[in-house]
């Protein structure tokens, strides 16, 4: 059975669209006309990480937290969200989404491996980007999709800003890789 | 005419990238460096990168998500 | 491109063994079955979510496929000089910014709200700590919000760990998001670029810079790497 599958692996046309990778120029035009759908169908632009502040409600829910009286949460959307639940949130599914596809492509490529965590740096690296990724996209209302990529398409000044100083903090983070993540 | 290995399994991006660099340029004319890397954006932009340099490249997969980047220095 | 001359390759000295390969592709297609499975049920919750759903797999399949990194479109300059991820992102913004206009043009023709509005942020001091913060932090994890969800969903166990604590941080930001917006952001300006220029030359602004963005880029990364191919 396995030869069978092993032969369409070799096929060449298999190759071509599911295999190798797309140039980075053909990802640019699709995921632009994604993107416009996405603001054609939902009349909202799209956003990855204010899911992640809800999912951090959530859990922080389980354990007998109460986040009503934070002013993040405080207005009747976003307790509407929390209330409504995870099935119900369409960010929280749409980034479930990303996940999903980006295994099935995986898959799909015969190129999926769970890849360990090799150091102690690497641990510290997780630790320290997530945190300063988290804060730092609720400071600027969105992540690289949200505050960048929607935003300037959205033809919103802040976009550009983000991006601007979103490139010193990449310059900076690339210095302390160097130093110490190497 | 020698041959290096670098081993960049479990590295996120940009590492794998930043530690070619650095061992190409210990690397003399004609010798030839193996770099094994499990990440799919590293798979294509060591690759990349050792192109624009105008070094000779090859990409073999040798297992499901593993690739040995095989580069030959040119200059 | 010449072939390559491995001195001992054919020896096999230093080699790993080659493990048989096993294709992966039954487990691809019991993942689509269990995929559109978990469609059908998410249907019975509210109708929107499956289409959810889809846009979130296309996304995820775009940027597996094609190894798009916002991260990589801003750290690579730093890190070797190519700009090829840049100049993609800038290609993206642009056929965008087409798709977008279109849409907010036509409401606005039309009387209507102009749709996507949340994403025209204030600017305020909070934009740029964010904005520098966010850049430190992508570099550091190996990926964005998009590309650690990506790479999670490759088999990335260091990614895996840096999203819990992306949650984690974004349930500190939206707790101290109280103090920030009675300190900092107030009432800070949005500014939406048709309201400055007129829709016309808004576009022509916002080309202008993507065009000298882009030609930076070529410009860097053949002052860096010698070609911008």
């Amino acid at each position: 059975m396995n030869q069978f599958w092993l032969r369409i692996s070799s096929n060449r046309f298999y190759k071509q669209l599911l295999k190798e990778p797309l140039s980075y120029v053909a990802g640019a035009v699709l995921l632009a006309v994604f993107a416009t759908a996405h603001l054609a169908v939902f009349s909202k632009g799209w956003g990855v990480t204010s899911a992640f502040a809800d999912w951090g409600a959530w859990v922080y829910e389980l354990f007998g937290g109460n986040v009503d009286k934070w002013a993040y949460f405080s207005s009747e959307k976003a307790q509407k969200t929390l209330s409504g639940g995870f099935m119900n949130d369409g960010g929280s599914i749409r980034n479930l989404g990303i996940v999903l596809g980006a295994l099935l492509a995986t898959l799909f490529a015969s190129e999926f491996k769970i890849k360990k965590i090799k150091s102690k740096k690497q641990v510290i690296a997780a630790v320290l980007g997530g945190l300063l990724m988290g804060y730092g996209a609720r400071l600027a209302n969105g992540c690289n999709i949200g505050a960048l990529f929607t935003a300037i398409s959205s033809l919103s000044l802040s976009g550009w800003i983000f991006g601007a100083f979103l490139f010193v903090g990449a310059f900076i983070g690339s210095k302390l890789l160097a130093k110490f993540f190497m | 005419m020698a041959e290096f290995t670098l081993d960049c399994l479990g590295e996120a991006c940009p590492v794998p990238l930043m530690k070619t660099e650095k061992k190409m340029a210990d690397l003399k004319v004609g010798d030839v460096l193996v770099v094994s890397i499990d990440h799919s954006c590293a798979m294509k932009n060591v690759p990349e990168w050792a192109r624009k340099q105008g070094h000779n490249v090859e990409i073999e997969e040798i297992a499901d998500g593993e690739w040995e980047v095989v580069i030959e220095k040119t200059k | 491109m010449g072939q390559i001359h491995r001195p001992e390759s054919s020896g096999g000295r230093n080699r790993a063994p080659r493990k048989p390969k096993k294709s992966q592709l039954p487990i691809a297609l019991l993942v689509t079955i269990l995929v559109v499975g978990f469609g059908f049920y998410l249907n019975q919750y509210n109708d929107k979510m499956v289409v959810y759903l889809l846009f979130g797999l296309s996304f995820g399949v775009i940027l597996q496929r094609s190894r798009f990194c916002f991260t990589a479109s801003l750290r690579d300059p730093c890190i070797t000089g190519s700009t090829s991820v840049t100049r993609a992102v800038l290609i993206a913004c642009s056929l965008a910014t087409i798709g977008f206009t279109a849409i907010k043009y036509s409401a606005f023709a039309g009387g209507n709200p102009i749709p996507g509005m949340d994403n025209v942020g204030q600017i305020s001091f909070a934009l740029v700590i964010g904005a520098v913060l966010f850049g430190i932090g992508m570099v550091i994890a190996g990926g964005c919000a998009s590309g650690t969800l990506m790479r999670v969903g490759e088999g990335f166990t260091m990614q895996m760990l840096s999203l819990v604590f992306f949650v984690i941080g974004s349930l500190w930001g939206a707790h101290d998001m109280g103090w920030w917006r009675t300190n900092v952001i107030k009432e800070s300006p949005s500014v939406f670029l048709p309201d400055v220029f007129g829709w016309l030359g808004a576009l022509l602004v916002q080309f202008l810079i993507i065009l000298l963005l882009y030609m930076a880029a070529v410009k860097w990364q053949e002052k860096k790497m010698g070609s911008a191919e």
